[in-house]
């Protein structure tokens, strides 16, 4: 590791990349030295929170004819059931073991306090629950942590899939100190250094959190994004301050995503539209079947040898294959190289695989035929009690699944399929043999 | 025995009232197999004792009841026609008993009654499967949640207990995973009473993962005594107890192909389904895998892949040749 950061610590000439705002696309060229306009960042519309016009949320809702808020109220949350609705209830391929590096831009420019309390310190926020909710839907998933400032960049952690050790690291203060310029070219380099051992079989990712608009980089960045792409490696970017050329073109080479952050919201919706696995694009020919084990947890009363340290220990895994004993899993067996894994952590993914078919939304006019949700037991608004003009402008608040014919209530429809993944009512029926048909 | 008055102290002090979920397994081909220890009206005694002391340790405490049958799962109590315990009451008043377990002792025992008059499950859906816990948590989550909704205040303290006699059903084994993560990612601790038989692997990892209690009592026929000692204390007061621990935790799964339980299986790395033996293609998301020990293929779809992707590869594939 101090091999790679000596490697990276001859410093070229500052090269700063000009912020370009759509309508004004400056060729970028490593040795130009182009200021920043300001003003061509104001031209646009209302994009960031500084620009924002103040706003009353209170002057959204505004009382229908009858003076009630319960249309308006209601047409909200169907606007928030639409966005859900959207979701792709197809299986689709998915890489599942992914290796993703986060590059931290450490830099001065990560002092701003565009962003509250500062891009720095919302960064390190964030980073902690993005890590958090990473590893809940990419289980057997591993994180690598990279700093960059004063022109060097350095592992804050190395690719692991423990995320109390990443944790750990966002809270020590010495890792929060900026400096200088960051590095892009040296922080890209240090992770392709790691990304090109892991396994055919995982993704090879890269997210950089960028806050300067400028990079002191040793060499021809482009050299570099060519390497990532021959490497097969994504990158993504989000700029916290503007749309740089230079970040724009590595990620769309590489296939990542691009975003500028506008506010502190966007910022975090940004940062987690990196969590869901990504749908497969070119790795087909590396899929395969990885032979894993599933170790049950053993307690002896009397101390015995581990595998891993060779150390006298009480508790542990114990190897299916082999039947030796490990301190932690997930880990490969050292004595027999059998992957072992805890089955629970591969199931955490199985929703996205068989995800409940989207309820149907039952009118007015059927309403009458069920009295109360099947899974909470809540009873419904009857239809004789709501007036025929709130009928119009309101929904029957009841949801049916199209292979049970169970109805539901709007709490339990997001529950379902937003936190649960299973259907009560179609678990509740007698099981009919596989593939059968629901007569 | 001081861990215990101190507990039940601070319980005071603690306002806080407790939402219990009870899943009783009511499997009659486990429950009227001549070799059972305890037959089920017994054991329904013991249960409505620990019901009604649950409602008896607060004035606030909630229950609901839900029987995981063969084939079907429904509430027990509170029932659809009768919605909030302390409601009005149908049933004819008994000056003898105090009114709130007299609802709840109705409720549950016609509502099983009910279920065993209906026409036995056939054979056929033994064979499938036993009891319908998966179903029964997924209501019992949907309940919480909507419990925990309706209280604003953030007071109740909701938990699980699955009384269960059935051996684990593996086709259950995704609804099952997806209920405990759920679970688990709302603080929900699922107790499990494995009334006798064998170990349940799949709820053992549902207690293991919630961080809930796991339990074979030595002797069945002493169910109350289990349910008191271990299962009634809130989670309040279990951190002040000595609760009973899992010394092994079982983490087998269930394989997608034949639901056989496997320790050890073939994990397809796009989406991770586990199947028991090899095979060329995966059932779950259709991906053609390189079957590495047969070459000819294996360079077939490598070629295949370069072709249609010419910027890409075979740098990348050599400069791992350990891979995989
Ligand atoms: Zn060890
Ligand atoms: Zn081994
Ligand atoms: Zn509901
Ligand atoms: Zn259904
Ligand atoms: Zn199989
Ligand atoms: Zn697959």
């Amino acid at each position: 590791m101090g091999k790679h950061t000596e490697q990276r610590e001859q410093k070229a000439e500052a090269t700063t990349f000009m912020a370009t705002n759509g309508r004004r696309q400056v060729e970028k060229d490593d040795d130009d030295f182009v200021d920043v306009d300001d003003s061509s960042l104001q031209t646009n519309q209302a994009n960031y929170a500084w620009e924002e016009e103040y706003k009353r949320s209170w002057d959204v809702l505004q009382e229908d004819e009858h003076g009630s808020l319960a249309g308006v109220v209601n047409s909200l949350q169907k606007a928030a059931k639409r966005k859900r609705q959207l979701r792709d209830t197809d299986p689709i391929q998915r890489g599942i073991i992914r290796h993703l590096f986060i590059l931290i831009d450490l830099s001065n420019a990560m002092q701003e306090k565009d962003l509250r309390p500062s891009r720095l310190s919302l960064t390190f926020t964030y980073l902690e629950a993005f890590i958090a909710e990473y590893f809940d839907q990419n289980p057997i998933s591993q994180i690598g942590l990279i700093g960059t400032k004063d022109g060097l960049a350095e592992k804050l952690t190395e690719l692991s899939g423990n995320p109390t050790d990443h944790i750990k690291a966002l809270k020590m203060k010495k890792f929060m100190e900026t400096g200088g310029e960051p590095s892009l070219q040296n922080a890209l380099e240090l992770a392709r250094n790691s990304l090109i051992h892991v396994p055919a079989h995982g993704s090879r990712e890269i997210l950089v959190i960028m806050g300067s608009l400028t990079t002191t980089d040793p060499g021809n960045i482009h050299d570099t994004i060519a390497r990532l792409m021959q490497d097969n490696i994504r990158a993504s970017v989000i700029a916290l301050a503007a749309e740089v050329q230079v970040l724009k073109f590595l990620s769309t080479q590489t296939k990542g995503t691009f975003g500028v952050a506008m506010n502190e919201g966007h910022y975090r919706d940004l940062l987690f539209e990196v969590i869901p696995p990504t749908a497969i694009t070119t790795t087909k020919a590396s899929a395969n079947l990885v032979q894993m084990g599933f170790p049950a947890r053993c307690n002896d009363s009397a101390a015995t040898l581990c595998a891993c340290h060779g150390k006298l220990t009480l508790g542990g895994y114990k190897c299916p294959q082999c039947g030796s004993k490990l301190c932690d899993i997930p880990t490969e067996c050292d004595i027999c190289n059998l992957t072992l894994v805890s089955s629970p952590l591969l199931a955490r993914s199985y929703h996205h695989l068989f995800p409940v078919e989207n309820f149907v939304e039952v009118p007015w006019k059927d309403a009458a035929m069920t009295t109360a949700c099947f899974s909470c037991q809540k009873t419904f608004l009857s239809p004789h009690k709501v007036s025929v003009q709130l009928q119009s402008t309101t929904d029957a608040g009841r949801y049916q699944c199209k292979l049970c014919e169970k109805t539901f209530c709007t709490d339990c429809d997001v529950f379902i399929h937003d936190v649960l993944h299973n259907c009560p009512g179609c678990l509740s029926q007698p099981r009919r043999r596989a593939g059968g048909v629901i007569a | 025995m001081t861990s215990v008055i101190t507990s039940v102290c601070l319980l005071n002090y603690k306002d806080d009232s407790n939402l219990l979920v009870i899943v009783i397994d009511t499997n009659p081909f486990e429950w009227e197999h001549p070799s059972a220890p305890l037959k089920l009206n017994l054991a329904l005694k013991h249960i409505l004792a620990f019901m009604n002391a649950h409602l008896a340790g607060r004035h606030d405490n909630r229950l609901a009841v839900i029987a995981s049958h063969v084939g079907a799962s429904k509430f027990l109590y509170p029932t659809l026609n009768e919605p909030t315990p302390g409601s009005k009451v149908q049933t004819k008043k008994d000056a003898n008993v105090y009114q709130v377990f007299k609802v709840v002792n109705d409720a549950v025992l016609t509502g099983i009654a009910k279920l065993l008059q209906d026409p036995r499950p056939t054979l056929e859906e033994k064979d499938l499967g036993s009891s319908k816990i998966a179903a029964s948590l997924s209501l019992g989550l949907c309940y919480i949640n909507q419990a925990l909704k309706s209280d604003g205040m953030g007071h109740v303290k909701p938990r699980i207990l699955v009384l269960t006699v059935s051996p684990d059903s593996s086709s259950d084994y995704i609804p099952i995973m997806n209920c405990i993560f759920s679970a688990q990612k709302a603080n929900i601790p699922i107790d499990v009473c494995k009334i006798w038989g064998e170990d349940a692997v799949f709820l053992q990892q549902a207690a293991h993962i919630t961080e809930g209690i796991y339990m074979r009592p030595d002797d069945p026929r002493g169910l109350l005594q289990t349910l008191m000692f271990s299962f009634l204390p809130d989670m309040f007061s279990r951190s002040y107890l000595h609760l009973p621990g899992q010394d092994e935790v079982d983490f087998r799964a269930a394989c997608f192909c034949h639901k056989r339980i496997v320790d050890i299986g073939f994990v397809c790395s796009v989406c991770l389904s586990i199947f028991c033996s090899f095979s060329p293609v995966c059932s779950t998301c259709r991906t053609k895998f390189a079957f590495q020990p047969l070459l000819p293929s294996a360079r077939r779809l490598g070629a295949k892949a370069g072709a249609s992707n010419p910027g890409s590869p075979r740098p990348s594939s050599s400069s791992t040749p350990s891979a995989s």
